[in-house]
């Protein structure tokens, strides 16, 4: 079990030298639960039950069923439509399903109120498609935005916290710039930094590697995974990318036709089930099987 | 028949469920009125996208409506012989209605419209989701300084509008057609009284920007999150605002009385 020990996770991450005693956002773990008294079993942190969503008469999920474990790294997977990015939205409340239940950490946040969620959401960083940075503000406006509204940090404070974080994800001296000003690889890792710049509890990604040169894809993708075994955050991501989904992924859900099929990917790999052998293909197949075999010689 | 009927009282429903919506719309802006932070800023900056930007398109919408009414006027009075009535009516048909008025649906069109493109793509984005996602209201971060900001310039317009018109006016019914400066500013200045006339121009003018506040965040907020949805909220916003601001002009003129 991992557990957040205090103190800013990109400064350790990026700058084990920063100082320690640096002013940090109030730990988002007391939302959820305390590590000493957990309320919910780990294997549920984020349940979805017998949930069922429609958009006029396209059915999106028909009865979905999945449970997310606590610190683990979770790849959607699916074809165009299937509904990975409106399981984002649900798992961060702002989709609302037709029928079903949605917890987080115990919280059933089909029930909250907007006022309610928005406590929910503190300890929730997410990444959208298409980065959701607002156009009127600089980078260091956005990914200071949360430190701004949510924490006592003064200005000097924020802007070494998103300097740090900017620089966690590759860029550097672009916090006078206007979201316009960037190049589309840029605005993704912006948002990045801004979906983590508050030290989540949980991380929702929403393709963060479309639109990346393969450097970028490796840079994200292995800061995405020292946030999850260092520091224990839950991640969900959805992804076409599927050299990296097999990597990081302790979980992968495939969805179609509204429902899901979960498991390791090993277990997916593993599993006579047409539809997901269609899926993997036999490029992901054998990426896993090369992917096993350096993990045992490593191991070795 | 049957159909008919059930078709009105269908679309009566709807109308009263978008009224409903509207106004809980605007219960959650004045809910956020005493909610901290007040982003001066941001305010500041709807003040300055709503009135500095405004400015020009008034004072030369002002001073031609004041020109064309100098001369409508001046020439319909003088074949009544009552031209020395000139200045009176100018200003009291200027404050009591056209200023008001015609500045609404001035900053309708310029600024309103605006406001609902802005929020409309915002929404199109996923700014107001990830502004939501931040456990960031967006009626208070987004809404309410732009909906306080078109409440506060539309008094501030409509003084403008009626200074430039009464200018326009002076200058063609004084400077062109020769009548007499004086008479023109004493009928004007005996005529329009402080309360009666500027308190009635000044209190439609802030329900005029009350209301265009909140139907163009309103449009912005509730529009299909598509190009085509924001270029459909944004012509509703220009409609609807025109219609209420109209209506409402009629209703308050008939509480004051005239």
């Amino acid at each position: 079990m991992r557990h957040r020990i205090g103190g800013s996770i990109l400064e350790r991450l990026v700058r084990p030298s920063a100082r320690a005693d640096a002013p940090t956002p109030r730990s988002p773990r007391a939302r959820f639960q305390s590590s000493e008294e957990p309320s919910v079993a780990d294997e549920d942190f984020i349940s979805v039950r017998d949930v069922h969503l429609a958009f006029g008469h396209r059915i999106v999920y028909a009865g979905l069923d999945c449970t997310l474990r606590k610190g683990d790294i979770h790849m959607l997977l699916g074809g165009s439509g299937s509904g990975k990015s409106t399981l984002l939205r649900m798992i961060g409340g702002i989709q609302r399903p037709d029928s079903g239940e949605v917890r987080v950490a115990g919280q059933l946040l089909t029930n909250l109120s907007e006022k309610e969620l928005g406590e929910i959401r503190k300890g929730i960083g997410m990444l959208f498609q298409n980065g959701a940075l607002l156009d009127s503000m600089s980078v260091l406006e956005n990914v200071g935005l949360p430190l701004r509204e949510h924490t006592k940090q003064s200005a000097a404070e924020i802007r070494a916290r998103v300097a740090s974080v900017l620089s966690s994800v590759g860029l550097e001296d672009v916090e006078p710039l206007l979201p316009r000003e960037l190049s589309g690889g840029m605005l993704r890792r912006v948002a990045f930094a801004r979906a983590i710049v508050m030290q989540p509890e949980i991380l929702l990604c929403d393709e963060p590697f479309s639109g990346l040169d393969p450097l970028n894809v490796s840079r994200i993708e292995s800061l995405l995974l020292r946030l999850n075994r260092e520091l224990g955050l839950t991640i969900v991501v959805t992804s076409h990318h599927m050299a990296s989904s097999l990597r990081m992924a302790d979980q992968l859900i495939l969805l179609r036709d509204g429902v899901c099929v979960a498991g390791t990917p090993e277990q997916l790999a593993g599993s006579g089930d047409e539809g997901v052998t269609e899926f993997l293909g036999d490029d992901g197949r054998a990426y896993l099987a090369l992917l096993h075999e350096t993990r045992d010689r490593g191991e070795a | 028949m049957i159909g008919v009927i059930r078709e009105l009282g269908a679309k009566s429903i709807s109308l009263v469920e978008g009224l409903g919506r509207v106004a809980g719309f605007g219960g959650a802006i004045v809910g956020t009125f005493p909610r901290a932070p007040f982003r001066f800023g941001f305010f500041m900056r709807s003040l300055y996208d709503a009135g500095v930007l405004s400015v020009a398109l008034i004072c030369l919408s002002g001073f031609t409506v004041g020109m064309v009414l100098g001369l409508q006027l001046y020439t319909t009075l003088t074949r009544f012989g009552a031209e020395e009535g000139l200045g009176a009516v100018v200003g009291l048909s200027l404050v009591r209605e056209l200023g008001p008025v015609l500045t609404g649906l001035l900053v309708t069109g310029r600024a309103g419209s605006a406001i609902t493109a802005e929020i409309g793509a915002m929404k199109a984005t996923e700014q107001l989701d990830g502004l939501r996602m931040m456990a960031i209201d967006p009626v208070h971060f987004v809404a309410m300084p732009r909906a306080l900001g078109l409440t506060f310039v539309m008094p501030l317009l409509n003084g403008l509008f009626i200074v430039l018109a009464i200018a326009g006016a002076y200058s063609v019914g004084v400077t062109i057609q020769g009548f007499d400066g004086g008479v023109y500013l004493s009928g004007l200045e005996d005529s329009v009284r402080f309360v009666d006339d500027v308190g009635q121009s000044l209190l439609k003018s802030l329900v005029f920007g009350m209301l265009l506040g909140l139907i163009a965040t309103y449009k912005g907020h509730t529009c299909s999150p598509d190009a085509e949805g924001v270029a459909r909220a944004t012509t509703s916003t220009v409609v609807t605002s025109s219609v209420v601001i109209l209506l409402s002009d009629y209703v308050i003129t008939a509480l004051w009385g005239v």
